[in-house]
């Protein structure tokens, strides 16, 4: 893979101030990148959390780091990628020279990438493994109504993909709060089994919780910011929920996978983006 | 080849290094030794080896609580993390602090420029856009408490409140604004004053309003906020 050695990678990401798992898929495909040595420096900036992305124009010194590609985590183009980066950024465009010469290219968000289908396939089988998906519906859940975001747009985009590709028996956008809802599975569906994948960038509330609660595989409950039961406590994780598959639901197996944007393969489609930026 | 961050670090280690209210040792061979500095030597400590552990240590207080501001002053006591290269070194303090070092990289080299408060609030869109409405005397409070270093955060202060120069809160000490001071032995209740040990100190240097600033800003325009002010 072509190295930029004189280049260095910023991800940026919405971050969140009450959940501590919103940066965590972040920083760790930011680890990974920075593990494969392709860029001469990689950071991440959040919008909530630290760095900001005020901070990230200190991040990178002109005298070695020429170009700077940012790519933002996110899973749609909305509010975040066309005016809060650009702006907290001072980007005026696609590429931006600074006064020291130092040439930042802002690339187009993980979402936008064809790789997202692969990487939602490969995504259901890991959780379903034995199953046929012949016999199986997947189901890819989506915020919906989201003021400016376009999440539910990709969502559906990805959906019709897969759709055409005639593995599933059925493939469905599903969103949690605008119809179809998530919590009208049943009436949805009509295979004995059912693939179930959050298009979210990070596990948090949604996934750990409002999803499995429409679901009906788990009871509501407040979910705590507070660090996770140490081994041999009672106390449950939050991600423990995607270890019971599958569910049995009536006559119904249902399987429940961890947000997409947990997925490794993320890596790649962030490191991808930024070898795609225009120049 | 060591970047420009890497080499900054390199010239202010001496041992020991304060870096907020972490210990920064360099061994006899080279390494480096890591640990909170309300620690002490004979204190059990949980030992770690990788840079990414620290951005666990990072996440909670004491208590088990989320910490969204990692320069507040409340790192859990009780680790010890093993480092074997500079690299390695700059990578924890970016997981312990982030984007502080790089900061204080371009402060030393004379590349950083402060954003004065007004700018930051006019900036703003959507729903943080009504936090410009804040008034002076409410800034003036709410800095004061919110950024304080007893309690509340560990920068130092380089920005204003707006273009006229006016000092951000003239309810903070002058220490809170000087980079030479060493915020988390000031802030700490058992010392006063500005620290007086040996130990070579970055600073966390704050070069504009943060977004938890920012959302307190707003919460006190809509009379959310808890602070009496």
């Amino acid at each position: 893979m072509e190295g930029k050695p004189d280049g260095a990678l910023l991800i940026v990401a919405h971050g969140s101030t009450v959940n501590p798992d919103s940066s965590a898929p972040t920083l760790a495909h930011a680890a990974e990148i920075r593990r494969r040595k392709i860029f001469a420096d990689v950071g991440c900036a959040f919008w909530k959390e630290e760095p900001s992305l005020r901070d990230a124009l200190f991040l990178f010194d002109a005298e070695s780091i020429r170009e700077v590609y940012v790519v933002p985590n996110f899973i749609s183009e909305g509010y975040f990628t066309q005016t809060v980066v650009p702006r907290e950024l001072e980007l005026n465009g696609r590429i931006t020279e600074r006064s020291t010469g130092q040439i930042w290219k802002y690339c187009e968000p993980v979402g936008n990438h064809p790789m997202m289908t692969e990487l939602l396939l490969k995504r259901a089988r890991d959780v379903a493994s034995d199953i046929d998906p012949a016999e199986a519906t997947l189901l890819i859940v989506a915020h919906g109504t989201d003021l400016n975001e376009n999440s539910a747009v990709a969502a559906k985009r990805e959906a019709e993909k897969i759709r055409a590709l005639r593995k599933y028996a059925t493939v469905l956008n599903v969103y949690m709060e605008e119809p179809p809802l998530v919590s009208d599975w049943r009436k949805l569906t009509k295979t004995r089994n059912i693939i179930v994948v959050p298009f979210f960038i990070s596990d948090g509330l949604h996934s750990y919780e409002d999803i499995p609660v429409m679901l009906g595989i788990a009871e509501e409950r407040r979910l705590s910011s507070r660090r996770p039961a140490e081994d041999g406590r009672l106390e449950s994780r939050p991600s423990d929920v995607f270890r019971s598959n599958p569910y049995k639901l009536d006559d119904r197996s249902l399987f429940y996978a961890p947000s997409i944007g947990t997925d490794p393969g993320f890596a790649d489609i962030i490191i991808e983006q930024a070898l795609n930026a225009k120049s | 080849m060591a970047n420009s961050i890497e080499r900054c670090l390199e010239s202010v280690l001496t041992a020991p290094l304060h870096c907020g209210q972490i210990l920064v040792q360099e061994t006899t061979t080279g390494h480096f030794v890591l640990s909170h500095r309300d620690d002490k030597p004979v204190d059990q400590l949980k030992v770690f080896r990788r840079a990414e552990d620290a951005s666990n240590i990072a996440k909670y207080d004491d208590a088990g609580n989320y910490r969204p501001l990692k320069t507040a002053p409340n790192l859990r006591p009780g680790w010890r993390l093993e480092l074997d290269t500079l690299e390695d070194l700059r990578r924890a303090l970016d997981y312990f602090y982030p984007g502080r070092l790089a900061i204080f990289a371009a402060w030393k080299s004379g590349r950083l420029q402060t954003t004065v408060l007004r700018e930051t609030l006019d900036r703003q869109s959507g729903m943080y856009r009504v936090a410009a409405k804040i008034s002076d005397s409410q800034i003036d409070d709410l800095v004061a408490d919110f950024c304080r270093s007893n309690g509340g955060c560990l920068r130092t202060i380089l920005w204003k409140r707006d273009a006229r120069a006016t000092l951000t809160s003239t309810k903070l000490p002058d220490e809170k604004f000087d980079p030479n001071v060493d915020q988390a032995a000031s802030g700490s209740p058992s010392a006063p004053t500005a620290s007086t040990t040996s130990a070579a100190t970055i600073p966390l240097l704050c070069q504009e309003a943060c977004n938890l600033l920012i959302a307190e800003c707003r919460k006190v325009v809509k009379g959310e906020s808890a602070l009496d002010l």
